[in-house]
């Protein structure tokens, strides 16, 4: 069949890809619709790439996402951290709208996008762009996500989610709240609602405008056919599902390759102590000075040696034993027996390479769902987060000697990887068995829960215990009506004395 | 690894057998806890079995079936009809207490099954002896389970929103009218009762083995749940990520047909064949009922394949062959069949959905009347009340399924939904029984709702909170404004309240 992609920037592409190269491998067709301008998405010989323009260049927007990335580093009080976050999400958003403007704007793209037969679209909702294509080219759609914020992706698939037990996004509480955090977790949504409202809304009109009928953004959501998540319930706690929601957590450490020599020689040259990996994510470039040489201290005075990707200024204290790479095999090297631990910024992606290959983590969680995954893997007892603005050498050291030398890291991540890789399907199948059932199916509407099809109201059987409310009032009433009623009639003259007698009191 | 079943008599063994031999010839040892008096947990290659002395003999046990699914014949006022059903049900369900009570008080088995060191422990919970038998010999357990008769939130605190997920028994769609929604939120409430009708023996039971107070859904926490669900044919839902939806693993094997059976198909020319029982339950029809069913049988072209075991209808026409048993699936797999006339039990259900044949449901007890629904919304089949309905009903039916192009449609677009998927549902049965042995248990997919009371979960306590400070901050507000006011026009407000006070 012939899918569409429509990918979002970044990490969440890399995982995705792999989906579109197994598709090609089984004789699929697929287009990738990307952005003129673009970091990660660049042309492959599995798919072709379409793209379209749009009103800014590589250097500013590599600017911009580098002074977003910059802002993490700085310290700050609670509430200017929380201003400037927000003043990122908002610049960020308005770059990816401004792209999705031009997309939706481009008659003639879409026109030839249109004659082209899509049997279907493969989109990370996170941007709802391509779903909003997808409804306008009348096409079903299968969802790769980690999450949609402000709990858009459970409004959309109709999934309870009671905030009793399940921590919200950037929350960074467990599955086990006492009240106080219960309470923070019901208003913290509140709080993010303002960010979604302005990231979100304009999605909304776009589409509106689209379609040439009002809808709301739940509701282009919500025509999704399935969802594939990239989680499954041994890094994120079991909540309720729906049917149409397939979990594939792991998908991106599925493919290893052998390490090519340069990292073979650092490895065997490690000795009995082994490695550790030490990676922050390709969003971070550059390190603030004083910040890179306490890590690099630290570095220094563990026996491992280390491999750093970092593509910043060399930190001048640099140690022996570190070892500065503009990028690393990260998936490859975890799975080296001499891998003994992994420093990450707790992506996702970073995440799942560290359970699949069973090495216990020091996280540094920058922004986004960082902080929960990092929360994840402390409750269960597989790293040891940090607080990349407050530490200090002796807490990177403290916590790198603790997560190798303390077995228990070992004994919890093993016994994790062991629960991850224990499953009836691998996850890429799984993600391509149900692109490919979507194709054949042409959706899958039985999947779709009636919910959609009710008020707010309805759902939550509001009328209904409104209904039987009035009735049982009415009844009260009447049986309180008549008895009184009965009792003036029998007991008369008596009630009529005491009221009397009262009234004369007062 | 060793791993011991707790099934349920009846047809709900049939689908526990297929896995239980599916596992056996994975290399793992295999006791069956059996009742000694029982219908169908007979000898097998597969696995060993544990009999337990039980208080009833065969000849009763015999009749409590017998009477249980002839009583369905019964006329009845539609008044009485859910206490008549209640009843009638308690005839077999007080048996398995009968049974499960002798289960646990027999020193003997308990000790034997106390030193066989078992991995796991594999049951039906719906008669939940296996359930306390696993929390009392600590063993991770898995369930093989319909949903019935109490829906999924009593079992593993699966939100289950009333607005639109049907409760048993109410046979209605997942698109509910206003009066349909308020029927179904009182069907909710009742449903609480019937669980505890249905389970607070059981609740005295376990606690008199363990030593301490016992509420079930409590032991249900730990297991996981393998379910005799798909949403082709259920209506979509919330669920949670330790149940395993199995739906469909009953029809996977086709055999070939035996000799006497090829010759009826053969036999019936391009007509085809319409396949014909009311499941294992029931033996007898009344005379009457079963004449009229002949007669109809008799007006149409196709060949009728009955299974009945009662007496031979006087009016039996000639396309009609009655037999004490077949292939029920095999015969379905055929080319030629063209109907399939059922009580609409799941398994039954399922045959028809993966073999692509439309049906005419005649439901008698328990979630069939549900089931027949399902498959009457979906355009797959005609559903008959079995009481009312005369010959003619029953022959327009089967004209219309076999004739109209738009059942058998219906039925092949379920089936081929209904057949794509990415594991066999045997497999991932199978797949998650070796899992929990292999984990012992799966507590990882436990979700954290158990350790909650139910005013914590909904956030009662949490809304009641925020509403008090709300209201505080709101009374402080109103009072410090009202006091100021009192300030600045204080002589106005004394002269207006004496002025008030006065006149009173």
């Amino acid at each position: 069949g012939k899918v569409l992609v429509f990918p979002m920037e970044g990490s969440h592409w890399l995982s995705m890809r792999d989906v579109v190269r197994e598709l090609h491998a089984r004789g699929h067709q697929a287009v990738v619709l990307a952005p003129e301008v673009t970091v990660h998405i660049k042309e492959e010989d599995f798919f072709t790439l379409q793209t379209y323009p749009v009103p800014y260049t590589r250097q500013g927007f590599r600017q911009q996402m580098m002074r977003n990335i910059k802002v993490v580093f700085e310290t700050g009080n609670y509430v200017k951290t929380f201003l400037e976050t927000s003043e990122i999400l908002k610049n960020i958003s308005t770059v990816l709208l401004r792209s999705c403007m031009n997309l939706l704007h481009n008659g003639s793209l879409l026109q030839h996008l249109n004659s082209s037969s899509f049997d279907m679209v493969l989109t990370d909702p996170v941007i709802p762009c391509g779903q909003v294509l997808a409804k306008y080219l009348g096409i079903p759609t299968v969802f790769f996500l980690r999450y949609i914020p402000c709990g858009i992706d459970s409004e959309a698939t109709q999934c309870p989610k009671p905030s009793s037990y399940i921590p919200n996004l950037l929350t960074m509480l467990s599955d086990h709240m006492t009240f106080l955090q219960r309470v923070k977790n019901m208003l913290y949504p509140l709080a993010l609602k303002y960010i979604c409202h302005f990231s979100f809304t304009r999605y909304e009109s776009l589409a509106s405008e689209l379609l040439q009928r009002e809808v709301s953004l739940v509701e282009v959501l919500s025509h999704a056919s399935v969802w594939l998540f990239r989680g499954d319930f041994v890094f994120d706690y079991p909540r309720p599902v729906m049917p149409n929601m397939v979990f594939i957590g792991g998908i991106n450490c599925v493919i290893k390759k052998p390490l090519s020599q340069e990292f073979e020689a650092y490895v065997n040259a490690s000795g009995e102590h082994g490695i550790v990996v030490f990676s922050l994510g390709s969003m971070v470039s550059e390190i603030p000075e004083k910040k890179a040489m306490e890590i690099a201290e630290a570095l220094g005075r563990i026996p491992q040696t280390l491999l750093w990707r970092y593509t910043g200024t060399r930190p001048s204290n640099l140690a022996k034993n570190t070892i500065l790479v503009k990028w690393l095999p990260q998936n490859d090297l975890l799975g080296h027996p001499k891998a003994r631990a992994f420093i990450t910024h707790s992506g996702s992606h970073g995440i799942y390479e560290g359970i699949c290959n069973g090495v216990p983590m020091v996280m540094m969680p920058l922004f986004g769902d960082q902080m929960d995954n990092a929360k994840r893997m402390e409750t269960r007892g597989a790293g040891v987060t940090l607080n990349v603005l407050e530490m200090t050498a002796d807490d990177l050291e403290n916590a790198l000697k603790t997560v190798i030398n303390n077995k228990s890291y070992k004994e919890n991540i093993m016994r994790l990887s062991s629960l991850h890789k224990d499953r009836p399907i691998e996850p890429l199948d799984l993600a391509v068995f149900w692109v490919e059932y979507v194709m054949r199916h042409k959706g899958a509407p039985h999947l779709r829960p009636a919910a959609h099809d009710l008020t707010w109201y309805q759902y939550h059987s509001l009328d209904v215990i409104g209904f039987l409310l009035a009735i049982v009032l009415t009844v009260v009433f009447i049986v309180y009506k008549s008895c009184a009623y009965g009792c003036r009639k029998c007991f008369g003259g008596k009630g009529r004395v005491k009221k009397s007698h009262k009234s004369k009191t007062h």
